[in-house]
């Protein structure tokens, strides 16, 4: 029947190519023995062992997972009745509404139903009472409404095909309507609400946008936790992740493949022996199916809910708030400083208690989170012009530090530091500087030194840039000698000018993607902080060679514990705090981040010195007159209207 | 319409309104009530007095854009934004149109079997993370990337793609292709194979049955397709920040920034522009649509 078969084949298999491609890549890369994305260094299997360690991931999995299926099942339930009553609305006029509300969610971006169905929920969690608004059942809410119109307008193409004379036939012989659409329209639609099962399944695993605005305490899903990444870097741990899924994947679609065989061998037997038609045999199968997947669909979902709601009297929770990648989870054969608390506390004070650890990928996103009022965390860690934000707004608790006596490790130099001069609000976490990044294979000595290397015409087309307004405005503000908190908007417009300038001679802008960036040589200058440049330099190429060094003025950076206000548990929060300045732990949270750690504990100990080797000298700058260049470097607090401002001039450059 | 319903029928019918029953109430209040609120904060300034600047801001804020020259030219920031996002997703929505459709004719007329497989082996790669996939584009297209170390082992002149506007039609055609495959296929699938044949067998040509028979009767397959493509890759902003090498500011991204800056209000603005826009392009395609099948009858 087809006569250009040949050219059919060769056509799928293009097509198939360009839609695995990318899965090759991060099957191989998976089995990557370095960190990098984009240089393969040698086999290993040292991401699958981490993966297995990490047990925050392996939750997120899970979370997203039982998510999945869950909002999945619902809303072909749901669309799929939907679907019926639209299709058998009599008044054109109904049914194009029906039509119109049903393409609202699909017209409007992911960010809108999801901040538009966060700002709902708050406002209802207020209306009750509730502290925390979002939760598992927000989040599978938002799940299920964006889901359902993709299940409709997979069953309704289908119902519309199907001769409405069968139904009708049906109750005609005497099948009650119920019985009709079980028994006939539901096997001729199947594969319409199968498609939409599916995609809506396929959908709910792969959203980011709507999850991220609906999520609330201790419920991570896995696209957040990736996307909380981009402070540091997406690790191939990941692409492991994604492979396993694949084979996982792959084999239950083998294995219902060969049980459908099965089924069909068996049918076309009962078939030859009672002569009744195989359709009708399948039929009744079908329907059967379809409730007991109701049926499974609706006991998860119970299930799930009891759990997520069972905070049983006797286990304490603490809700922790962090940066993705900034926290040592036990992945090869680290120490899981999270669970360490966990039993430490158990052991001390002889009570359970439960950490939900999220991540997020900006100060901004945090503050956005918070101030929405709908979650309610113990502990956070803003950088330091988000804690002087925060303070003035009313959203910090001051500390009671006689349940942190271990701040006696935090010395002088970083005491009393302009985002909380009287230490009232914060405790210092880890810090860096800015530095520029270069390939010495590239690069001439003699262009080094200062921020006009990132300026500099020889290297057009291998220079990158922040991809964030302030660090990228900041840069060209340290290079020109401006005050890079300063409210003189015309100073702003220099800035702009300079990396409107600039701009001609930039690669690209990025964030993470920095680091495949420089690794692979892609790209030969670019500016990021310094312990990232000994990631990015252990996962090199063999033809690149990574070189650093701070430009005199540079930005400088805090990251700081804190209690918001709408902490739970503040002596929790505080005992917590406490642990994490402990020796042990925080040496392995100092040698995940690897930024520089304002812990005495930790420079001074001799182990963890002989670990950073020579890196310590780059890591750790001199003490002199630190707190003095901290002050006049940092990024201070800017109000509304400079942020907004600041935002113009950054959509100024980018349409360039 | 005169004709009075039988008890029967009308059991049926009231039985169909009580299927959409639920969904009706989950429409309002998790659909159109959300959107209430989109509305609100995008007329209202940040004491929720009522205003007008933040739609105004979205038609009249210029930015200065630099030419080739060396001279510098006026232009409406936001409008400028907005066409770029449409003019991407447009080309992006055409390509898999273009790519999608004779794979999903070839898909329905293969054996069931096999029909199988192909839908599995298309749905396979969106079970991996989106951002990951993504990322793993970066890889493939970048200068110093898999692809043209390919094409250099073959001696094939080098391209330059990342950071180009066609990687980010890449990404998004690779993003959303199965949203334009999967309807197109669920609708090629139920054409009945003898109005082919009865074509055929009429005198029609290859060309003429797929232009007077396949093509009329995919529409609303085609246009459900469009709709799942374009959308998405309307609103995007993490494909134009990943593969577009951060240069490609969408209406996405736009957006993004807005919120991540505090400024709820003109994001909302946005959306609420973009949502108007949008709602009134699919709103003719349907009016269109809706004629030409019934000119068809």
């Amino acid at each position: 029947m087809i006569p250009m078969k040949p050219m059919a084949k060769v056509y799928t298999a293009i097509i198939f190519l360009f839609l695995f491609a990318p899965i090759i890549i991060l099957l191989v890369f998976s089995f990557n023995s370095s960190n990098s994305l984009s240089v393969f260094s040698g086999f290993s299997l040292h991401w699958y062992k981490e993966l297995f360690h990490d047990t925050n991931t392996l939750a997120a999995l899970k979370n997203t997972l039982v998510l999945a299926l869950c909002a999945s099942i619902l809303s072909t339930i749901m669309g799929t009745a939907a679907a019926v009553g639209i299709n058998k609305l009599r008044s054109k006029y109904m049914q194009a509404a029906m039509n119109t509300v049903t393409n609202i969610p699909m017209v409007n971006p992911d960010i809108i139903t999801g901040i538009s169905l966060m700002l709902m929920f708050v406002f209802v969690g207020r209306l009750m009472g509730l502290g925390t608004s979002l939760n598992f059942w927000t989040m599978l809410i938002a799940h299920i409404t964006f889901c359902l119109p993709y299940v409709i307008l997979q069953v309704l193409p289908k119902l519309r095909q199907m001769d409405p004379a069968l139904p009708e036939a049906a109750q005609d012989l005497g099948c009650t309507p119920m019985r009709a659409f079980l028994k006939v329209e539901v096997p001729e639609i199947m594969p319409g609400i199968l498609s939409g099962l599916i995609m809506a399944f396929t959908l709910s695993l792969d959203d980011f946008v709507i999850s991220y605005f609906t999520a609330g305490n201790g419920f991570e899903t896995l696209p957040i936790r990736i996307y909380s990444m981009t402070k540091k870097t997406v690790t191939p741990k990941m692409y492991a992740l994604s492979t396993l899924i694949f084979f996982v994947v792959l084999a239950l679609l083998l294995i219902t493949n060969l049980m459908d065989d099965d089924e069909e061998a068996k049918a076309r037997r009962a078939e030859k022996k009672s002569k009744r038609s195989r359709k009708q045999y399948s039929l009744g199968n079908r329907g059967k199916e379809l409730i007991a997947a109701g049926v499974i669909a609706l006991a998860l979902v119970g299930v799930l809910g009891a759990s997520a709601l069972s905070n049983s009297g006797d286990t304490l929770e603490l809700n922790v708030y962090n940066w993705g990648e900034y926290i040592s989870e036990g992945a090869d054969g680290t120490l899981d400083t999270v669970k360490a608390f966990e039993q430490w506390y158990k052991e001390t004070y002889g009570q359970k208690v439960k950490v939900n650890y999220s991540t997020y990928a900006s100060n901004e996103d945090m503050y956005a989170k918070l101030k929405s009022g709908a979650v309610s965390y113990d502990i956070v860690v803003p950088s330091d012009y988000m804690i002087a934000r925060m303070k003035d707004e009313g959203m910090l608790l001051p500390l009671n530090f006689d349940n942190i006596p271990n701040y006696q490790y935090i010395t002088e130099d970083y005491r009393g530091l302009y985002y909380d001069p009287n230490d009232e609000y914060s405790i210092p976490y880890a810090y860096g500087i800015v530095g520029v990044i270069y390939n010495a294979n590239v690069v001439d000595e003699a262009d080094i030194g200062s921020w006009d290397l990132m300026w500099n015409e020889k290297y057009a087309g291998s220079i990158l840039q922040f991809n964030n307004s302030r660090d990228a405005l900041g840069t060209a503000m340290y290079k020109l000698g401006i005050d890079v908190n300063t409210t003189d908007k015309t100073q702003w417009d220099r800035a702009l000018a300079e990396l409107l300038k600039q701009r001609p001679l930039v690669k690209a802008y990025v964030m993470d993607e920095i680091f495949n960036a420089l690794e692979s040589g892609e790209a030969a200058i670019g500016a990021y902080y310094a312990g990232d440049y000994f990631t990015m330099m252990e996962a090199q190429a063999d033809d690149v060679d990574l070189q650093f060094y701070y430009p005199d003025e540079t930005n400088y950076f805090f990251d700081a514990m804190c209690i918001p206000s709408c902490c739970e548990n503040k002596e929790l929060a505080e005992i917590f705090i406490n642990f994490m300045l402990s020796e042990e732990i925080a040496i392995a949270n100092a040698e995940l981040i690897y930024y520089a750690c304002p812990n005495s504990l930790v420079y001074e100990n001799e182990d963890y010195q002989e670990y950073l080797g020579e890196d310590m000298e780059i890591l750790y700058p001199s003490m002199d007159g630190f707190a003095e260049k901290y002050n006049r470097f940092a990024y201070q607090n800017l109000s509304d209207d400079m942020l907004d401002y600041m935002n113009l001039l950054w959509e100024n450059l980018k349409i360039n | 319409m005169t004709k009075k319903l039988t008890r029967k029928e009308q059991r049926g019918f009231r039985a169909d309104q009580l299927a959409l029953g639920p969904y009706s109430l989950w429409a309002v209040i998790f659909i159109l009530v959300p959107l209430v609120f989109v509305a609100y904060y995008a007329f209202t300034d940040n004491n929720f007095n009522f205003t007008l600047d933040n739609i105004m801001r979205f038609f009249t804020s210029t930015s200065q854009v630099l030419q080739d020259d060396g001279s510098s030219k006026e232009v409406y920031t936001y409008l400028v934004i907005f066409w770029r996002s449409l003019k991407l997703a447009v080309i992006s929505t055409l390509i898999c149109l273009v790519l999608a459709y004779p794979l999903a004719y070839i898909m329905a007329r293969a054996e069931a079997k096999v029909q199988k497989t192909f839908m599995t082996i298309i749905m396979i790669p969106m079970w991996m993370n989106f951002l990951i996939r993504t990322y793993a584009w970066m890889t493939i297209l970048q200068d110093t990337g898999i692809l043209n170390n390919f094409l250099g082992a073959l001696h094939i002149p080098l391209v330059h793609i990342i950071g180009t506007e066609g990687a980010v039609v890449i990404g998004m055609v690779y993003d959303y292709f199965p949203y334009m495959v999967l309807p197109l296929y669920s609708i090629m699938a139920k054409m009945d194979v003898k109005l082919l044949e009865a074509a055929r067998d009429l005198g029609c040509s290859s060309a003429g049955v797929l232009r007077r028979v396949v093509w009329p009767l995919s529409l609303p397959g085609v246009i459900n397709g469009i709709t799942m493509v374009l959308i998405p890759s309307i609103s995007t902003f993490y494909i134009s920040q990943k593969l577009g090498d951060g240069k490609f500011f969408l209406i996405g991204d736009a957006i993004e920034s807005q919120y991540v800056a505090n400024n709820l209000h003109f994001a909302a603005a946005m959306a609420f522009i973009l949502m108007v826009v949008l709602l009134a392009c699919m709103g003719a395609m349907q009016i269109l649509t809706n004629r030409h099948t019934e000119g068809g009858k």
